[in-house]
Formats: structure tokens, sequence, C-alpha cells
């Protein structure tokens, strides 16, 4: 039987998750006993998640064992397939997506005024999503479009946050 | 009686300008997010909560409730014109409701789809007013074995049913859940766990922040990596003649309506289940099961009653148990939790009116959702044709803010990132996010009553499985788990043939 790309997909996904599945079982029994406090044996704090951890070895170990008697371990990965899947529409747009809006989490929105890194991601992002939808650079109707609707938003995002709701937002 | 009285006098002390106004622009809004596709009721509820944790309790939750109530009806929009549901508890809406638009019925398919909307509503509030008190009352026999199981229950039924062709995937979410709650100062002795020095993660992941992402970042990463839908040019025939068909079939509303209620108690299964389930069981019982799937009135009837009949049943839990019947409601149990209420067995004590409050916020809710949708079928076609591009970077936005806003902490819009992509790499390799988060919000009652259980206990296992509701539970989760085994399954089937033809013989 030929394996299907999630076969191949849950082998390397259920590698990861029995391994992380015995990394908490192991942190779960290096937990402190509280020996010294006398305090009950069975209410030791590393109870639950020890046997959340064995639980998820378990199951992840079962679906290593599906996928590979499906085939699953054959990733069959060739150069040319990775450079298909790399240069396909779907990975670019999420590549694009992902690089935009953790700039915007984890840079911009901690250190850049909230009305500047605002308006300026919600340009960028604009202008990628449709640059890359079609295929060129938008007009300069849809820009001048897109530039309103940021500033627009970073003003009245800010406007409720801020002044309605009394949140500090960071970034200065 | 009491309970009529009860209701009629909350719904008198709620209805005043100002609460109209919030209801007319909170349902209008949660029509508007739920069509449109990437915007689930979730996500909705989430970024509400962050809007409103600073109004009053009693407006802030009539704002959620009809967020809620809005955004699960409103996905039928889009299901109906692009064949897209516009969250996930439409997806049965689409079977019939996309083949009905394209004969050119459009428009009664959306009256069809408000009808059963608001019928289902309104069964399930009627539900919620009789049972919630009642099952209050019966949970303070809850103790610590009880509520064990609740959890093991809610964890493994809500990760079958949200993932019917691989369970196995459903009951891991609901353990990678369990333990994300495990994460942070334990609540028995104060020992941090899993934060290896770090303050933030000793003070444990919170809930809002960590559904924003799954719900919010991780949808729009979805909705990017697809192609674009197309906008729609469809033509809208009259809705009275959509009305007058749902009357035809009024026992295939009540029964779903039954059913959604039904599925939306169920810990964490909520309106997707009660959707499908109240299809599958017009199918059955439908005298023209061939036109389902090809534009049968009584499927998008069946799908529309369930889904919205599972709003008010995924609340009966939450008022009186603390465990949420489904993922937007996860979000309202932590937004009654902010706002100093406390869900759970004690709620007829302590807080009886608010009971009765909720009942109240559910019906002016669904009213709300009727008059609007029927009023709005062709000005709301209008929000389908927002171009994604310029919709998700503005979500984004509101995701980022709103997860800073409840703590002003920058950790909190860590976790939401964090939550976003592992929420999209789940979803990709078809693990369901529902059973995730309710096990965020029930590992910690599991973590505490496992162990104060085994203090009472002494130890001793046995205890926990001989208490009579103990044992209804964990023979029922059993039972559940067996069932995905094809073994069992196969047994089953056999026993029940050789039944049959004995019968025959």
């Amino acid at each position: 039987m030929k394996p299907t790309q999630m076969d191949r997909l849950d082998f390397v996904s259920s590698i990861v998750l029995t391994i992380f599945g015995i990394a908490i079982l192991v942190e779960s029994l290096r937990m402190p006993r509280l020996e010294n406090l006398k305090v009950n044996q069975f209410t030791v704090p590393g109870i639950v998640p020890g046997v959340l951890g064995l639980l998820l070895a378990v199951c992840g170990f079962a679906i290593l064992v599906r996928s590979v008697k499906r085939g699953g371990w054959r990733l069959g990965i060739t150069g040319q397939d990775t450079a298909a899947w790399v240069t396909s529409a779907p990975v670019q747009r999420s590549a694009a997506t992902l690089g935009l809006t953790l700039l915007y989490a984890l840079v911009l929105f901690p250190h850049v005024p909230f009305n500047f890194s605002t308006p300026l991601f919600v340009f960028a992002f604009v202008v990628t999503a449709e640059a890359m939808a079609l295929g060129r650079w938008p007009k300069w109707q849809a820009m001048v479009t897109g530039l309103i609707l940021a500033v627009l938003a970073g003003l009245i995002i800010g406007y409720v946050f801020q002044q309605l709701f009394f949140v500090r937002l960071p970034g200065g | 009686m009491d309970g009529f009285n009860s209701f009629l006098g909350a719904l008198s002390a709620m209805v005043t300008s100002w609460a109209i106004i919030d209801v007319v622009w909170a349902t209008l809004l949660g029509i508007v997010v739920g069509m449109l596709p990437g915007l689930t009721a979730t996500l909705g509820v989430a970024l509400m909560t962050t809007l409103t944790f600073k109004m009053g309790t009693d407006q802030a939750i009539l704002i959620l409730v009809c967020m809620y109530v809005g955004a699960i009806y409103g996905g039928s929009r889009s299901a109906i014109l692009l064949n897209i549901p516009g969250t996930p508890a439409n997806a049965a809406t689409s079977l019939d409701g996309y083949p009905l638009a394209r004969a050119g019925k459009a428009g009664s398919a959306m009256a069809i789809a408000t009808t059963g909307s608001m019928f289902g509503g309104l069964v399930g509030m009627v539900a919620l007013a009789f049972i919630a008190p009642v099952l209050a009352e019966f949970a303070l026999s809850f103790g610590a074995y009880e509520f064990f199981w609740l959890a093991v229950f809610g964890v493994l039924v809500a990760g079958q049913l949200t993932s019917l062709d691989d369970p196995i995937k459903g009951w891991i979410a609901g353990f990678l859940g369990l333990f994300v709650a495990m994460i942070g100062r334990e609540g028995i002795h104060g020992v941090p766990r899993f934060s290896y020095g770090s303050t933030d993660l000793a003070g444990g992941i919170g809930l809002l922040p960590a559904m924003v992402g799954a719900f919010g970042f991780a949808e729009i990463l979805t909705v990017m990596r697809q192609e674009a839908y197309s906008v729609v040019h469809s033509r809208v025939d009259s809705i009275w003649g959509g009305i007058r068909e749902s009357y035809k079939y009024k026992m295939t509303a009540l029964r779903s309506g039954l059913i959604g209620t039904f599925m939306g108690l169920i810990p964490g299964v909520g309106e997707d289940m009660g959707s499908w389930a109240s299809y599958a069981a017009a199918r059955q019982a439908s005298k023209n099961k061939d036109e389902f799937g090809k534009g049968s009135v009584e499927g998008l009837l069946a799908a529309e009653t369930g889904n919205n009949a599972a709003v008010p049943g995924a609340l009966i839990p939450v008022l009186t148990l603390g465990v949420p019947g489904s993922a937007p409601a996860a979000v309202l149990l932590a937004a009654m939790v902010i706002h100093g209420i406390r869900p759970g067995p004690l709620i007829m004590i302590e807080s009886p009116d608010f009971v009765f409050s909720v009942v109240a916020m559910v019906f002016l809710a669904t009213i709300a959702m009727g008059v609007l949708g029927l009023l709005l079928t062709r000005p709301l076609i209008m929000v389908l044709r927002v171009a994604r591009e310029r919709l998700m970077p503005i979500i984004f936005v509101l995701c980022t803010v709103g997860a800073f806003a409840i703590a002003s902490r920058t950790f909190d819009v860590w976790i939401m990132v964090f939550f976003g992509i592992f929420g999209f790499v789940l979803r990709e390799l078809k693990y369901p996010m529902a059973p995730l988060i309710l096990g965020i919000v029930l590992g910690d009652i599991l973590d505490k009553s496992l162990r104060r259980g085994l203090v009472l206990s002494d130890g001793d296992f046995g205890a926990f499985f001989v208490r009579p509701i103990s044992m209804v539970l964990w023979v029922s989760a059993l039972g559940f788990i067996l069932l995905t085994m094809p073994s069992v399954r196969k047994m089953f089937t056999r026993l029940f043939n050789r039944d049959q033809a004995d019968k025959q013989s």
C-alpha cells in the first residue's frame, strides 16, 4: 500500500510526540516529593503530569506503529519535491504571513509606538498579500486604500484600548 | 413556575434602552464575525472578552452571549452563499444550503437557516432554564472522585467526538491541553511545575491568550494558506417562502433542537456535533433521504436548529459544573471568572439570579438574531465581499492587543503567538482544537481532584470506582473508548445482527 502524505506526517510527528511524552514523564519524576515537609505521598506535584507524560508517550507510540505499518517511514523526500514545495503558492503565502505577523508581535508591538507600528504592519501586510495574489504590485489606488485602512485601523484600535479601556500599550 | 417567574424578573430587569442597543450591535457584530470565513465564534467571543473586561458584569456577559449566538448563526450565510462554513459549526449547513442557493433559492435557504437557528436557540434556552437549577443542585453532591471522572470523561468524549475518523488524535489533543494546565504553580503545595525559573511561566498559561492564539492567529495562518474565496454574486429570492417551508418540518426542528441541546451539554463537544448529529437524525427519520446533500430543506433546517440549540446547551455545564460544553463556552467561562462570577455547583446558592439573567440574555440574543437575520438578508451579503488580504492584518492586531490587554503582559503576546503556530501545526496534522482547550480548562480540576481523592481514600484507587455517579461517568468513558476499537464494534454488530436473525427465524 502506498503511504499517504498524512502517514508520513504522522510518522514524523509521532516520534516528536513520543519523545515529548517521555520527557514530561522524566521531568515529573524529578519534581520535588516534599518529604522534608512530610506531605501526604499521594499529593506530590508530579503525579498528574507524570501520568499525562506516560499517556502522551503511549498514544504517540501507537500512532508511530500505525504509520510504520502503513509505510509512512518511507518519507521519499527528494530535492526536486522540496524545491517544488518551497516555491508553491500556499507555502509562500504562509511564510510571508508568518514573517510579517511575527515581526509585528515580537518586535514592532513591544518596542515601537503603537500609532506607528500598527499602520506600518497593516499596510505592509495588505500590499504583500495583494501582490502575492495578483502576481504583481497592486495599482496605486489599491495602495492608497490600503494606506487609509492602515492609518484608520491604528487610530481606532489605539483609541479604543488606550482611551476607553485605559490600557497602557507597550512601545513607548 | 418559579423558574418562569425568575426568568421574567431577570428579563424585565435587563431590558433597558442601553441593553437593547448592546444586544443589537453585539448580535450584528457576531453575525458578521460568523459570516466571515476564518473568523470563528470562539475568536469573536475571545476578542470581545478583551474589549469588555472593564464593563459591568451583566453588560459584558450580555455582549458576549450575543456575540456567541450571532456568530454561530452568521456562519450559515457563508455556508449557503459560498459553500464555505463561516464557523466549523456550519459545515453540515453547506451540504444542503449551497445546493439551494445554486438553484436560485438563496433567500429561502437563509430564511430556513434563520428560522431553524431561532427555534433551536429557544429550545436550548428552555432547557437551560429548567436543567441548570436541577443540575446545579445535583452537582452539590459531587466530590473529588466525581469531579475527577467528569474531567476524564470530558476530555475523552470531546477527543472522540471531535475527531471521529481518528479518536486517538482527539485524545492526544486533550492530554496536551491537560499538560498545558500543569505549567505553573500547582494549587495544593504551591510548587512551580515546568517553569524553569521563569516567573511568567510560574504564573501559568492564561486561557484567553492561548485561545486567541489557537483560534485567531492559527486561523489567520490557515486562511492565508488557502486559495482566496471568490466574491459572491448570488441571486436572492424572497425569504417568506423559506419561513413557510420551515413550518412544514416542525417535528424535525423540535427533534434537532433537543439533540443540539444534548450535544451542547456534553463537555467540549458543542455546536459542531450538535449540527452533525441533528442532520444525521433528520436524514435517518426523513421520507426523502435522497434529497439530503442535494438541497434538502429538512437537512438545512436540522443542521441550523442543532447548532444554535447547542449554544444554550453548552452554557448549562458552564454555569452548573464550571465545565464548558464547547470552545466558545470555555471563553465565556473565563470571562465570567474575570467578572467575579464563580460558575459551578454553588452558583444557585451564591448567585441564583445570574442563571436566569443568562437565560434572559440568550432569549434577547436569539430574538435579535432572528430579526436582524431576516431584515438584513441582502445588506449582510456585502460583508462577504471584504477581501481577506485587508481583514486578516486587522484581526491579527486585535489578537495581539487583546492578548496583551488582559494583564498588560508582553508574555501573553508570546503565549498567543506560540499557541497560534502550535494550533496551526496541529490543524495541519488533523488534531482537533476543542479537546486541547477543554484540557486547559479541566487540567486544574483533574489535578486537584485526583490528588485530594487519593488522600481521602488513603491511596486506594478503588474508591474512585464505587460511588454511583463516579461509576456512571467511568463506565461511560470506558464505553466510549471501547466503541472506537474496530474489533469491539464488529462484535456488537455481529451480536445485533444475530439477535435480528433469531427474531426473524
